[in-house]
């Protein structure tokens, strides 16, 4: 379990100590909200949905250059992003006798290699993502077991597409983004463990985890406009996550929609006098 | 644009599409036949006493899943009260099955022993007195003796009520801890209030779990001890817990630790037991079943689940006072018993 509390600290350094300074940011703040399915057989058997919603703030900047245009107006071929997302979820079972909340935090950065064609109006990158996921949840009707966790931790390959465009008075920027899990590890509790005996230390398997046992997939369509004044992001989001032993079986399921708004920024050094 | 739009659309059907997808699960239902085969299951591959309860669980199957078949789908009531019959047939006060509209208990594991408590002759005894928490105290036989009455466990409790209560008695030569007809709650209440009569921490108990859906896929044995740390305060006098078969569940426990006290003895009737600690899941009708699914045993390893036999049995007989708390006193006056 430290292992696990390191390596998610050590992520959230790592995004939030990535803002160089003298360096342009593209920052996005995106505000998700949406339903859900869940599927938590270490508290229940049966399905349960409802409404979530989240905030997300995602960065992008390049390495070795000021802007992502460069001095010679060059695309910066190597950039990084980084993601922390902290979403709440509410979910019912069917038969609306019970009820979930649920409470999901994940920090992920990656670094992608960008490619463009027609003009620098079609945009493809590719690149590999770290990201560390940590969700609990609460089923407050169960006895001696009410709640569940989510620990993991996943290499992932990450892609997209964006496609610019140019209105009379706007800038439009269509984007799609993908993001698969390679090879990671998770943790599964032990399912026939009580709440007593957690209290002596949880036990369960950190195991590694890839396509064969965990799959997890991130997908984001979105348009941004470009006013003359600010930027703006509208979209839909969906995650797919899906892993499980043969004792339990967990599955998430969300689609969101997805509204945000885009400034670039840039951290001044301190000068000498 | 008109082609963008179809990019749009022809990704947003995508999207949907797979967020459709629903692996394996209990899928929601009422058919009255599939809740019995589930919870049947539940039971079977999840509650740690289907061998000790001595019945034959297949043909409780059989015979309850031939009655759901006659049972008119929707009809949640009668649905309920089979579940409720099946669920009896376990004789096990952890056993309950929660809907909107009902809650179904079993009373077969006390309904055939003696009542050894009656309030109204409590009531003699316990007057004048003050609440810490919720602990109801007062002293008794001439000032000589305190006497604590904990109802429930769980009602909340705090080292600090615990340390008030045993320094009202700072001049009494004994204590009374009556917790007769308290069916059990919070197991950190016990260990709490069992505290202040151990020095130094002592193994009180085993207890194991299911590690798998066989009737005897158990985890190996793990060592519980009292937590002689959790109050400041110490009651190194003689102390007398008494009992019934009403006590159950944690206050089970609470009388299984006090066992390993020094200067401690059990009075009154067998506990009702309740060793099993409970855990919960869900039938497909969204009804919550509660079960026995954690093993409790004493120190010596013996399962607790059919009740803790007292150090000196007493049944009450007399219609004018409490004889358990009679026989309490009696043994807290005589000095020879705490040598």
């Amino acid at each position: 379990m430290k292992r696990v509390i390191i390596v998610i600290g050590l992520l959230f350094c790592l995004v939030g100590g990535a803002a160089a300074e003298g360096v342009e940011h593209t920052n996005v703040l995106k505000v998700k909200f949406g339903w859900n399915y869940q599927l938590d057989t270490y508290l229940s058997p049966l399905a349960y949905d409802g409404m979530h919603i989240g905030i997300e703030n995602e960065w992008w900047q390049p390495f070795r250059q000021d802007t992502r245009l460069g001095k010679t107006g060059q695309l910066a071929q190597w950039a990084h992003v980084g993601r922390l997302d902290l979403r709440g979820t509410r979910q019912f079972n069917s038969a609306r006798s019970n009820l979930i909340y649920g409470l999901d935090i994940t920090a992920g950065w990656g670094a992608f290699y960008t490619w463009q064609w027609c003009d620098k109006r079609l945009k493809v990158f590719l690149g590999p993502y770290l990201e560390a996921n940590f969700g609990a949840r609460e089923l407050a009707s169960n006895v001696n077991k009410p709640y569940s966790f989510d620990v993991a931790a996943d290499v992932m390959a990450m892609s997209g597409v964006s496609w610019s465009f140019y209105g009379k008075k706007t800038s439009y920027r269509l984007n799609y983004q993908i993001r698969t899990n390679l090879i990671g590890f998770d943790f599964m509790p032990d399912y026939w463990q009580s709440y007593y005996e957690l209290s002596e230390g949880v036990k369960g398997t950190a195991r590694c985890s890839g396509h064969w046992n965990h799959h997890t997939i991130k997908h984001e369509l979105a348009l941004d406009m470009q006013f003359p004044h600010s930027t703006w992001r509208v979209g839909a989001a969906h995650q797919y996550i899906n892993y499980g032993t043969k004792d339990l079986h967990f599955i998430h399921n969300e689609i969101s929609i997805v509204v945000g708004c885009i400034w670039n920024y840039r951290i001044k050094a301190n000068e000498k006098l | 644009m008109k082609r963008f739009g179809h990019i749009i659309c022809g990704l947003a059907v995508m999207l949907m599409l797979i967020a459709c997808h629903t692996d394996e699960e209990m899928a929601y239902s009422t058919d009255p036949v599939e809740n019995i085969e589930a919870l049947w299951q539940i039971i079977d591959t999840r509650y740690c006493y289907v061998e000790e309860k001595g019945i034959d669980w297949n043909a409780i199957h059989d015979e309850y899943v031939a009655k759901a078949g006659k049972l008119k789908r929707g009809d949640q009531v009668a649905l309920f009260d089979l579940c409720a019959s099946m669920l009896d047939s376990l004789r096990d006060g952890h056993v309950n099955l929660y809907s909107p509209f009902d809650r179904s208990y079993s009373t077969a594991w006390y309904d055939t022993y003696p009542a050894n408590f009656s309030s109204s002759l409590q009531a003699q005894y316990l007057k004048d007195y003050r609440i810490a928490g919720s602990l109801y105290y007062c002293t008794i036989d001439h000032d000589s003796i305190g006497y604590v009455y904990y109802s429930s466990f769980s009602n909340s409790i705090s080292a600090g009520n615990i340390a008030w209560v045993l320094s009202s008695f700072r001049d009494c030569k004994g204590l009374i801890i009556d917790v007769r007809n308290n069916g059990g709650g919070a197991l950190t209440n016990a260990y709490l209030l069992s505290s202040p009569f151990f020095i130094e921490d002592k193994v009180i108990g085993y207890w194991n779990h299911k590690t798998g859906p066989g009737h005897h896929d158990f985890s190996e044995l793990e060592e519980l001890k009292s937590d002689a740390s959790l109050t400041g305060s110490k009651w190194q006098r003689p102390v007398v817990v008494l009992s019934n078969r009403r006590c159950y569940s944690a206050t089970n426990m609470f009388i299984n630790i006090m066992r390993y006290a020094d200067k401690a003895l059990i009075v009154g009737g067998t506990t009702g037991g309740g060793g099993g600690m409970p855990l919960s899941y869900e039938i497909p009708c969204g009804w919550t079943v509660r079960f026995s699914s954690v093993r409790m045993y004493d120190a010596e390893k013996k399962d607790i689940e059919q009740g803790i036999e007292p150090d000196v049995l007493v049944n009450m007989v007399s219609t004018d006072k409490d004889d358990i708390i009679e026989k309490a006193i009696e043994l807290i006056n005589d000095e020879t018993n705490w040598k």
